[in-house]
C-alpha cells in the first residue's frame, strides 16, 4: 500500500458515515430518543409528522438518524426510507402492553422486508422509569428475539426522558458496525 | 408528580430585532458600545433630549416598546436596567425615579409618564404571559383528571356536533386528526397548552376551524388535524420562549397581553398554515416537516420586521 491509499484509507474512515432508521409505533419514544442523542432538550416533544434527520457525531462517525412518525398511517412510508441503511433501532413503550402484540407485528414485518435482510437490530425498550414498564427480558421474549437468524440483535433497556441507556445501546451500535466493517474487509 | 412552576419574573430569550430591512453604517456602529455612548452623547448636546425621550416622543406603539426595552436593557444605569428585567411594587414611583435621574420634566413631557408607564406595562405583560403559558404546557394531559377530559369532550362536540362520540377510546379520534384511539398520548411535552389552543380555535372561529378541518380531511392532501394543531402550539411557544412574539403583542395589544391574545395567534397560524399547506401541494403527509420549517420561516420574517408584525386573523 502506498502513502497515498494510506491517507486515502484514513481519510475515508473519518468521514464514514451512517445511516440510522428509528422506527416503533406512535408515542413510543423516538423522537425523544433523537433528541437525546443529539443533546437537545426533551421536554417539548410533538407527534411527528412525517420525519426528523438529525446528524449526531460518535467517535469519529457522522451518524444521520432518520425518525420516521409511527402513526398508523404514515407505517406504509416506512419502506421508502429502508434503502441503505446500516442499523434498525426499533422503539418500543414498555408500559404499552395492550399494543405490545401490535408492535410485534410490525416489527415482523420490517425484518421480513428485503431491503433490511441482515441489518443489525437494535430494540430499546424505552419507558424503564415508568412503575408499570415491562422488563426487557420479557419484551425479548415476547418478541421472539432469540429466534432471529442472521441477523446481530441487541435489546437495551432505557429511559430516554432521563437519558438513561440511551448512550449504552448508541455504543453497542458502533461497536457492531466497527465489527461487521472488519469482517467485510477479511472478506 | 413534581410541580414545575415558572415564577414571575422569569425572562424570555432577548433577541435583536430588526426595525427595518436595510442596514446603515450608523446602525452598524451603533452596535458597538464605544460609539453608541459618542452618538447618544453628541444627539444629547445637540436635541437637548435624552434617548428615552425622543424614542418615546418620536416612534410609534410597538417599535416604541421594542426600542425602550433595548435602550433600557443597554443602559449604563442599574436603574434603567433592573427597571426592565423585573416589575417593581410601585411602578409610578419608579418611573418618577427614571425622571429625575433623566431630567425629565412633567411641565415640558406631558406625555412622556403614560406612554412609558404603557410601554413597560406591555413588557411585564409578556414576561408575565410567558409564566402563564409554560405553566399550562407543563400541566401534562391526566385522562383520570375530570377537568381535562371534560375539555376533550368539549372539541369534540365543537367539530363534530352532529357526530356523537361513540365511546371514550374509540376510533373516531381519528377524524378530527388524533393518532389513535385514545388521545391523550397526542398532547405530549405541549400538554394542556395544546388541547386548550385546538378548543379556543374551534369555539372562537367554528366556521374557520371546520373549514380547516374539512381540507385536513382530503384523501390524498389532508393531514391530521389535531396532531397539526399541537405542532402548531409547539411553534408558537418556539416563538414565545425565543421572544419573537414580543413585536407581535407590542403592536396589538396596549398594555398586558392575555393568554386570549396568545390563543388568537395561535387560531392565526393554524389558519395561515392550512392555507400553506393547500399552496404547497404536497405528494403525502411526509412532506409535513419540510413544509412546517418554510412555514416557519416566513413567519420569523414577519415577525422580525417589528413595524408590520401582527398576526392576526383578518375577519373583514
Amino acid at each position: 500500500m502506498g502513502l497515498l491509499d494510506l491517507l486515502r484509507k484514513l481519510k475515508s474512515d473519518q468521514n464514514k458515515e451512517l445511516r440510522i432508521l428509528l422506527l416503533g409505533l406512535d408515542n413510543a419514544g423516538k423522537t425523544t430518543i433523537l433528541k437525546s442523542l443529539a443533546s437537545e432538550e426533551v421536554t417539548n416533544i410533538t407527534p411527528t409528522q412525517g420525519f426528523n434527520v438529525k446528524s449526531v457525531n460518535s467517535s469519529g462517525f457522522k451518524l444521520n438518524v432518520w425518525d420516521i412518525g409511527g402513526q398508523r398511517r404514515i407505517r406504509p412510508y416506512w419502506r421508502n426510507y429502508f434503502e441503505n441503511s446500516d442499523v434498525l433501532i426499533y422503539v418500543i413503550d414498555s408500559t404499552d402492553r395492550k399494543r405490545m402484540e401490535e408492535t410485534g407485528l410490525e416489527l415482523e414485518e420490517l425484518l421480513a422486508d428485503e431491503k433490511l435482510s441482515g441489518v443489525p437490530l437494535l430494540v430499546f425498550a424505552n419507558k424503564q422509569d415508568l412503575l408499570q414498564a415491562a422488563p426487557a427480558s420479557e419484551i425479548a421474549e415476547g418478541l421472539n428475539l432469540q429466534t432471529l437468524r442472521g441477523r446481530t440483535w441487541q435489546i437495551q433497556a432505557c429511559s430516554a426522558l432521563k437519558g438513561e441507556g440511551v448512550q449504552d445501546g448508541l455504543e453497542w451500535v458502533m461497536k457492531t458496525v466497527a465489527s461487521k466493517s472488519k469482517s467485510k474487509k477479511k472478506k | 408528580m413534581v410541580e414545575h412552576n415558572v415564577q414571575p419574573g422569569h425572562k424570555t430569550k432577548r433577541i435583536p430585532i430588526k426595525t427595518r430591512n436595510d442596514i446603515d453604517l450608523i446602525s452598524v456602529l451603533y452596535t458597538i458600545s464605544i460609539f453608541r455612548s459618542f452618538i447618544k452623547w453628541i444627539v444629547r448636546l445637540v436635541s437637548g433630549t435624552c434617548e428615552l425621550q425622543r424614542i418615546v416622543a418620536k416612534c410609534k406603539p410597538g417599535v416604541r416598546t421594542v426600542k425602550l426595552e433595548e435602550c433600557m436593557y443597554r443602559s449604563r444605569h442599574s436603574l434603567l436596567r433592573t427597571l426592565c428585567e423585573a416589575e417593581p411594587d410601585d411602578l409610578d414611583a419608579s418611573i418618577k425615579n427614571v425622571m429625575a435621574l433623566k431630567g425629565i420634566v412633567d411641565d415640558t413631557n406631558p406625555r412622556f409618564f403614560d406612554t412609558f408607564k404603557c410601554c413597560l406595562e406591555q413588557i411585564y405583560g409578556f414576561d408575565s404571559l410567558y409564566c402563564q403559558v409554560e405553566n399550562l404546557r407543563m400541566e401534562a394531559y391526566d385522562s383520570k383528571n375530570k377537568n381535562h377530559e371534560e375539555v376533550l369532550y368539549k372539541l369534540w362536540n365543537l367539530l363534530q356536533p352532529d357526530q356523537p362520540l361513540e365511546s371514550r377510546i374509540s376510533h373516531q379520534w381519528g377524524d378530527i386528526g388524533f393518532q389513535g384511539v385514545d388521545p391523550k398520548t397526542d398532547f405530549r411535552g405541549m400538554g394542556m397548552l395544546g388541547l386548550q389552543n385546538l378548543v379556543y380555535f374551534a369555539e372562537k372561529y367554528t366556521d374557520l376551524a371546520k373549514q380547516v378541518l374539512l381540507h385536513s380531511q382530503h384523501p390524498q392532501h389532508g393531514y391530521p388535524y389535531a396532531i397539526v394543531g399541537i405542532n402548531i402550539t409547539n411553534m408558537v411557544h418556539e416563538f414565545m420562549c425565543n421572544g419573537l412574539l414580543r413585536s407581535h403583542f407590542y403592536n396589538r395589544v396596549e398594555g398586558r397581553p392575555s393568554l386570549d391574545d396568545f390563543q388568537e395567534v395561535f387560531c392565526y397560524l393554524c389558519y395561515e398554515f392550512d392555507k400553506f399547506w393547500i399552496k404547497s401541494e404536497p405528494e403525502n403527509v411526509m412532506a409535513f416537516g419540510r413544509i412546517r420549517e418554510e412555514f416557519k420561516k416566513t413567519v420569523k420574517v414577519m415577525l422580525q420586521l417589528v413595524e408590520s408584525a401582527v398576526l392576526a386573523i383578518d375577519q373583514t
